[in-house]
C-alpha cells in the first residue's frame, strides 16, 4: 500500500509539472515580435488553432441555417434567387480546389481576410435582430452571438497568422493593406441590410465554408505536410 | 377529369389488396398504351411519384379492363386496380451527386416522353450563376447508357450554384427546385478496406469489444483536408433488420462495446461531410463473430475440480457422521443413565415380563445374577442392596397367584435373596447408610412390582411417607386387591435400639427426626388423600395401604410399640384399623403382642411440635452393631457411631438418614437368634 501511493504521488508530481508546462504555453500569449520570454508558437499551430476555429464557425452557422429552415420553411430552393444576393458575392473568391492551389498565398489570405471582414457587421446586426423571433430559443439566439463573436476571433487568428507569414518572409507585404477593412469594403456596407435574415444564413453559410476550405488549402500550401 | 387514353401512359403500377385496393407494390413498367383513362375509373387517392403528383384510380368493374389487368405484369394479390397517372411526366433531372466535391454527375429521366428516349432527342444545359449575366451551356460530357452528364473538374465549381436544364427539339424543361450549389450535393463514397479486431471480452465470457477500423474513401481528398469526413457505424446481429446506429464521429475507428458471444454480426459504414447533411453509400458489411475460446476452458476445470473437492468433502464427512453416529450421540448426547439391575435386561423389567424377571432374579439360566458382593456394586451408587426377610414357604404358597407382588416377594423370600450386606462403611460417609432402604429403594421396589397404578402410586406415597415420620420403620410393601390380607409383611429394616431381657428386640427410631418429620408427615397425608382419592376406585384398598402404613414407633423407655396410635394419626380416622394386621416386628421371640398392647397406652412418639407432650428422649441410635449374641440368646450391641443426631441429618427432611449402625442383622444372625 504505501508503495501504491508513493507511486500515485510521483506520478501526480509528474502529471502537475507536464500540465503546467502545457498550460504555460497555452497561457502564454502569441508574441509578434519574437521578444525574449515569449514562447512563439509555431506556424503549424497557428493554422490548426485558425482551422479549428473555422470549423466551428462553419458548424455554428449550418446549425442555424437548418433550424432557420425548419421555422420559416422557406420556398423549396432559392437558391438561384439567393445567390445573387448575398453582399459577398462580390469578392472574388477561387471557386474550386484547383483554382484555390493556384492562387497565391496571398491573394488566399486576403480573400480569406476580406470575407471575415466583411461578416461581422452583418452577424452583429443578426444578432439583434433575432431577438424579434419568438420563436427562436435562446439556445439559437446565443448561437448567433457566437458566431458573430467568432468571426471575430477568426479574424484576428488569420491576422496574425497572415503576419506570422510576413514575419517568416512566406509572404510579401502586401496582406498590410487589409488594416482598413472598411475602406475595402464602401459599397457593400448597405447592401447586407437588405438582406433577409434567411438569405443571411445561407449566405454565410457558405462563405464559412469558403473560409474553411481556404485556410487548409492554405495551411497545405505553406506548411508542408503529407499529403498536400 | 377525364384523361384521354392515349396520353395516359401506365409508368408504375400499384398492386392492390384485393380487398381494400391500398397500394401493395410498386413496378415500375414500361409504357402502355392500350390502357384507358377514361372516367370510368374511380378515382382511389392520390400519390406522389418522383416529386410529381399523380392520381390513382381504381379499376371500374369493366370486364376488359379488369382482364386487361389481371394479365398484366403478376399482380400478387389479384388486384382491383391499377395506376394512371394523371398528368404525364416530363423530362426531369433525376439526380446529381457530387462525389469528392471536385467533380459531379447528374441523370435524367425522359419521364413519360418515351419518344424523347433516344439518344440526343434530349439535352442538358446547365447554367452557372457566377456572373450576373450567364448563359445555359451544354453538358460537357455525356454518358447516354446511364443518361448522365458528367461534369469533370474543370466544369465544376464549388459554392456556385447550378442550375440545369433538359431541352428537347422545340421544347425546354426547366424546374426551378433544380437549382443547387455542390457542396450540398456531396455524397462522399463509401470507406475502404475495413476491418475489426477484438479489444477484450468480459469476464462473465459473454460479450466482448471490438473496435473497427477503415479507411477513408479512396475519391475523398481527406488529407489535405478539402472534404472534412465523418463516419456512421451500423451494426445488427445477422438475421435481423433493425441497425444499430453508433454515434457520428470523425475518427476513422470506433469501438463497438457489448457484442454477444457466439452470434455473428454484420457491420456496415456510411459516410458524409461534416456540417452537412446527405450521406453516401453504405460500405460493404463485414462480418464479426468471436466463438468460445479455449482460454476459457482453463478456467473451467479449476472451478469444476473445486466443486468436486467441495462435494467430496461434504460426502466424506456424511459418512464420517453416519458411520460415527453412536459416538457421536455419545458425545453429544450423553445418554441419561435408566434404572437397570445389573444383569437384568431392561427389556425384562417392562410389564408383563415377570417370570423372566424372577427366573433370572432367582439366579437361574443364563442370565443369572452374578453375586453381589459389594465389590462388585463399588461403583454404582444407585444399587441398594435389600433385604428380605425369610418368610415361612407357606405363606408365600398361600400367596395370591395373581399378585406379582406377592410371587416375587414370595419366591425372593422362599429362594432367600441374597443380597449381601455391606459389612464395612468404607467409602460412604459415616452418617450415611445406603443399607437403609430409602427413598429410591423403596421406589425401585416399588417399580418392580408392576401393578396398578393406583397401587404404585399408593406405594409410592407410602414410600414417600416412609422416612417422613420415622427414620427406622418402614412402611410394609403393600400388596394387590385381595380380601384376605395377604399381603407379605416383609419390613425391611429396623432399627434395634434395645434388648428385651427375653430376647426380643426393641426397635425404636431417632427422636428428634420424628419431631421434624411429623409436620411434614401430615402435609403429605393430606396431599396424599386428596391424590387418593382421586384415583382410587378401591378406596377400600387405599385406606386399608394407609392403614397398613404403619409405624412402628418405639419408646426407647419402654413404652413400647405405639404403632396403632400412630396408624390412626396418619391415616384418616373413618375405618378402622387393624391392628391385627399391622405391623409384625421383626424379632425371633414370639414377643408380638407385648408391643402391640402396650400401644395404646403410650404416648405417641409423635411428636408435634407444639405438643406439649412432646418428649425429647436423649438420642436414640437407630441403628446398633449387634456384635454377637451371648448364650443366654441376647444380643450385645455396639454403641452406635454416632452420637448426634443433627450431623447426621441429611438435609432434606424426606431422606434423613438417622444415625445408624454399620451393620445389621443377617439372616443368620436371625437364624441364631431363634431357639
Amino acid at each position: 500500500m504505501p508503495g501504491n501511493i508513493r507511486s500515485v504521488s510521483f506520478v501526480v508530481l509528474v502529471c502537475l509539472l507536464f500540465c503546467s508546462r502545457l498550460t504555460s504555453v497555452g497561457a502564454t500569449p502569441i508574441c509578434t515580435n519574437a521578444h525574449a520570454g515569449c514562447h512563439v508558437l509555431s506556424l503549424s499551430n497557428l493554422f490548426d488553432r485558425v482551422i479549428q476555429h473555422s470549423a466551428r464557425m462553419h458548424g455554428i452557422s449550418n446549425d442555424l441555417h437548418s433550424e432557420f429552415e425548419q421555422y420559416f420553411l422557406p420556398s423549396r430552393n432559392q437558391i438561384g434567387r439567393v445567390s445573387r444576393n448575398c453582399h459577398t458575392s462580390t469578392i472574388l473568391t477561387p471557386n474550386g480546389k484547383e483554382n484555390a492551389q493556384k492562387m497565391a498565398r496571398e491573394e488566399l489570405t486576403e480573400v480569406i481576410l476580406k470575407l471575415l471582414v466583411a461578416w461581422r457587421d452583418p452577424l452583429w446586426h443578426f444578432h439583434h435582430s433575432m431577438a424579434h423571433y419568438d420563436d427562436f430559443n435562446n439556445f439559437s439566439s446565443n448561437k448567433a452571438l457566437e458566431m458573430s463573436d467568432m468571426v471575430h476571433e477568426l479574424r484576428k487568428g488569420v491576422e496574425k497568422v497572415a503576419e506570422k507569414m510576413q514575419v517568416l518572409g512566406i509572404t510579401s507585404n502586401t496582406v498590410n493593406s487589409l488594416t482598413s477593412p472598411e475602406a475595402l469594403l464602401p459599397s457593400e456596407s448597405a447592401e447586407w441590410r437588405l438582406m433577409k435574415d434567411y438569405d443571411l444564413l445561407y449566405c454565410f453559410r457558405r462563405d464559412s465554408n469558403k473560409v474553411q476550405n481556404y485556410l487548409k488549402i492554405l495551411k497545405c500550401r505553406i506548411v508542408p505536410e503529407h499529403g498536400c | 377529369m377525364t384523361v384521354p387514353c392515349c396520353i395516359c401512359t401506365v409508368l408504375l403500377q400499384y398492386v392492390f389488396n384485393s380487398l381494400s385496393c391500398v397500394v401493395k407494390h410498386v413496378y415500375v413498367l414500361g409504357l402502355v398504351c392500350d390502357l384507358c383513362c377514361s372516367q370510368r375509373w374511380r378515382r382511389a387517392g392520390r400519390a406522389k411519384i418522383n416529386d410529381t403528383f399523380s392520381c390513382l384510380f381504381m379499376v371500374a368493374p369493366n370486364p376488359v379492363t379488369l382482364s386487361w389487368m389481371r394479365n398484366w405484369p403478376p399482380t400478387r394479390e389479384g388486384g382491383c386496380g391499377g395506376l394512371v397517372m394523371r398528368t404525364p411526366v416530363e423530362p426531369h433531372i433525376t439526380e446529381c451527386i457530387s462525389r469528392n466535391q471536385e467533380t459531379f454527375r447528374c441523370w435524367w429521366s425522359p419521364g413519360s416522353f418515351h419518344n424523347l428516349s433516344s439518344p440526343g432527342a434530349l439535352r442538358v444545359f446547365y447554367l452557372k450563376k457566377v456572373l450576373p449575366t450567364s448563359e445555359w451551356i451544354e453538358c460537357p460530357e455525356y454518358i447516354y447508357s446511364n443518361r448522365e452528364c458528367f461534369f469533370d473538374v474543370n466544369h465544376t465549381s464549388i459554392w456556385v450554384p447550378y442550375c440545369l436544364q433538359l431541352r428537347s427539339q422545340n421544347h425546354t424543361y426547366f424546374n426551378e427546385d433544380d437549382c443547387f450549389t455542390v457542396e450540398n450535393i456531396v455524397r462522399p463514397d463509401p470507406p475502404v478496406s475495413s476491418n475489426w479486431t477484438l479489444l477484450e471480452i468480459s469476464p462473465s465470457g459473454l460479450s466482448y469489444d471490438v473496435m473497427v477500423n477503415w479507411e477513408p474513401p479512396p475519391s475523398a481528398d481527406v488529407e489535405m483536408g478539402w472534404m472534412r469526413i465523418e463516419y456512421e457505424i451500423q451494426y445488427r446481429e445477422r438475421n435481423t433488420t433493425n441497425w444499430e446506429a453508433l454515434e457520428i464521429q470523425p475518427h476513422t475507428q470506433q469501438t463497438i462495446y457489448g457484442l454477444h458471444i457466439g452470434e455473428e454480426y454484420e457491420v456496415h459504414i456510411r459516410c458524409r461531410m461534416q456540417a452537412f447533411t446527405k450521406f453516401g453509400e453504405f460500405s460493404d458489411s463485414i462480418f464479426i463473430q468471436v466463438t468460445e475460446i479455449p482460454s476459457k476452458e482453463s478456467t473451467f476445470p479449476l472451478t469444476l475440480v473445486l466443486l468436486f473437492g467441495i462435494v467430496g468433502i461434504l460426502i466424506i464427512i456424511m459418512l464420517i457422521v453416519v458411520s460415527q453416529q453412536h459416538r457421536l450421540t455419545l458425545i453429544l448426547l450423553p445418554p441419561v443413565p435408566a434404572p437397570k439391575i445389573k444383569g437384568i435386561d431392561p427389556e425384562l423389567l417392562k410389564k408383563g415380563k415377570l417370570d423372566e424377571l424372577n427366573f433370572i432374579l432367582s439366579g437361574g439360566g443364563m442370565g443369572g445374577l452374578p453375586t453381589y458382593s459389594q465389590d462388585y456394586y463399588e461403583g454404582e451408587p444407585w444399587v441398594e442392596f435389600i433385604e428380605i426377610v425369610a418368610e415361612d414357604a407357606d405363606t408365600g404358597e398361600k400367596d395370591n397367584q395373581g399378585s406379582d407382588t406377592q410371587r416375587l416377594l414370595s419366591q425372593g423370600i422362599s429362594h432367600h435373596m441374597n443380597i449381601s450386606f455391606p459389612d464395612d462403611d468404607s467409602g460412604r460417609a459415616s452418617c450415611y447408610n445406603p443399607d437403609l432402604p430409602d427413598q429410591d429403594t423403596l421406589m425401585l421396589m416399588a417399580t418392580l412390582l408392576p401393578g396398578q397404578p393406583e397401587d404404585r402410586e399408593a406405594s409410592f406415597n407410602v414410600v414417600e411417607r416412609a422416612p417422613a415420620p420415622e427414620r427406622g420403620e418402614r412402611p410394609l410393601v403393600q400388596t394387590q386387591t385381595g380380601g384376605p390380607q395377604t399381603w407379605v409383611n416383609t419390613d425391611f429394616y429396623a432399627q434395634v435400639s434395645n434388648v428385651m431381657p427375653s430376647g426380643g428386640v426393641v426397635l425404636s427410631p431417632g427422636q428428634q427426626l420424628r419431631v421434624q418429620e411429623s409436620t411434614l408427615a401430615t402435609e403429605e397425608k393430606t396431599q396424599k388423600k386428596e391424590k387418593k382419592h382421586k384415583w382410587s376406585e378401591d378406596t377400600e384398598d387405599n385406606k386399608q395401604k394407609e392403614l397398613q402404613f404403619q409405624l412402628l414407633v418405639v419408646d426407647p423407655e419402654g413404652s413400647g410399640y405405639t404403632t396403632e396410635s400412630n396408624a390412626w394419626r396418619i391415616s384418616p380416622p373413618p375405618s378402622s384399623p387393624m391392628p391385627g394386621e399391622g405391623y409384625q416386628p421383626i424379632h425371633p421371640q414370639p414377643v408380638e403382642t407385648k408391643p402391640a398392647a402396650t400401644a395404646e397406652d403410650n404416648q405417641s412418639p409423635y411428636i408435634l411440635p407444639d405438643s406439649p407432650q412432646s418428649q425429647f428422649f436423649a438420642p436414640v441410635a437407630d441403628y446398633t452393631v449387634v456384635q454377637e449374641v451371648d448364650s443366654q440368646h441376647s444380643l450385645l450391641l455396639n454403641p452406635p457411631p454416632c452420637q448426634s443426631p443433627p450431623p447426621c441429618l441429611p438435609e432434606h427432611p424426606l431422606k434423613a438418614i438417622p444415625a445408624m449402625p454399620v451393620g445389621y442383622i443377617t439372616p443368620e444372625l436371625l437364624g441364631n437368634l431363634s431357639p
